[in-house]
């Protein structure tokens, strides 16, 4: 049981346009996730990577064509006087709370759509001898035709672990760390079953990507309780590792990451362990066992 | 729809055409091996709904059926 009334005792900030903010118990719980994650992360020594909220278009032309319903632009004014002016000048926003553009410059960027997205563009061109391991968290931003707090949010955050390397190295990769997620929630007492997925592809009966995940599957959610999808393993083969210039040993890198949801971790341990912070788990201390655990 | 012969020579022409050099095999892993990529999916679907003379519901696609030449026959050839 999480109403939203309860929830926002606890911290959570909604506002129906699908944006949330934390504050108090339930940001104290976010960044003790983070902190959950970062420590699964360090089984690979995986090195902590910051990225902007948003990235260049061109590199994303693929993305745009599969997820154009999901994408969001940042959108800014064209700077000449006169356009400022009549922005300005003008209601600014409507009673509709739709902001009145006058005339934009050109769109040249996309809000994060992935946190991962930024690692590959942070590696191109590099020459890999051995597998390399990054972990970032970033803001990302998926347009849907509904809004549920903690559960389907325009913006959420998200913490990612990436693997770059061989397609040996990634595979074992994904399954040591979701043998480390299973253990996580073994811990902690959250109910999480492995599903083979595809992502919501526009068109999807046309495209490549789409058919080729149901055919062989390369996505698989950490489903909470049945119902939510808490976060995912992907193998991106070596796409990534050819759109970007990557290669380990003479060939394009094969590329995978673990993604957390942290609002979907929010809502499924409220869901799971109530609204009262005395009633939750104490997540890095999990983590920590964890990693105790290894090699195991 | 063809003979089950007939479906593996053109499957078999189809998939060398885009294995290089690489040797296939009717059991090889197509996809498993990266000879087939997902931009070969959608032509490989427009081939066997020519073969067999009907079309493919991709909602009905499961993993594993295109993992190699035998699988493929097997779930879209004239015994399926």
């Amino acid at each position: 049981m999480n109403r939203l009334a309860d929830l926002t005792r606890i911290g959570l900030r909604w506002d129906p346009s699908g944006l949330a903010g934390l504050t108090g118990p339930l940001l104290a719980v976010a960044d003790d996730l983070d902190l959950a994650f970062r420590r699964l992360a360090g089984r690979w020594r995986a090195v902590e990577e910051r990225y902007p909220a948003a990235l260049p278009a061109p590199p994303l032309a693929d993305h745009l064509r599969c997820f154009p319903h999901q994408v969001t632009f940042p959108v800014a004014l064209d700077p000449a006087d006169d356009n400022l002016g009549e922005f300005a000048d003008g209601p600014v926003v409507g009673a509709d709370g739709r902001v009145a553009l006058t005339r934009t410059a050109p769109v040249t960027a996309v809000l994060t759509p992935a946190a991962c997205y930024h690692v590959y563009a942070g590696h191109r061109g590099e020459r890999l001898t051995g597998a390399r391991y990054l972990t970032t968290r970033n803001t990302c931003f998926r347009r849907e035709t509904r809004y549920l707090a903690l559960r389907r949010q325009w913006s959420f955050a998200m913490r990612e672990i990436v693997c770059l390397g061989t397609p040996d190295e990634a595979a074992s990769f994904l399954a040591v760390a979701r043998a480390d997620v299973d253990q996580l929630a073994a811990l902690i007492d959250l109910p999480l079953a492995w599903t083979p997925a595809t992502d919501p592809f526009f068109r999807p009966a046309d495209n490549p990507g789409y058919l080729l995940q149901r055919i062989a599957p390369t996505k698989y959610e950490a489903t909470y309780d049945g119902r939510l999808a808490v976060g995912s393993a992907n193998l991106h083969h070596d796409h990534f590792g050819t759109a970007f210039d990557i290669e380990r040993d003479g060939r394009p890198a094969t590329s995978a990451c673990v993604a957390f949801g942290i609002e979907r971790w929010l809502y499924a341990l409220t869901d799971r362990h109530g609204t009262d912070p005395a009633g939750w788990p104490d997540l890095p201390a999990a983590a920590t066992r964890v990693v105790a655990g290894w090699p195991r | 729809m063809r003979s089950e012969a007939e479906i593996r020579t053109r499957l078999r022409s189809f998939v060398r055409r885009r294995a290089g050099d690489r040797p296939v095999s009717d059991s090889t892993p197509l996809l498993a091996d990266r000879i087939l990529r997902s931009v070969h999916v959608p032509e490989l679907i427009l081939l066997l709904e020519r073969l067999r003379g009907a079309p493919i519901d991709v909602e009905r696609l499961r993993p594993g059926d295109f993992d190699s030449i035998d699988a493929i026959v097997e779930r879209f050839g004239p015994a399926s």
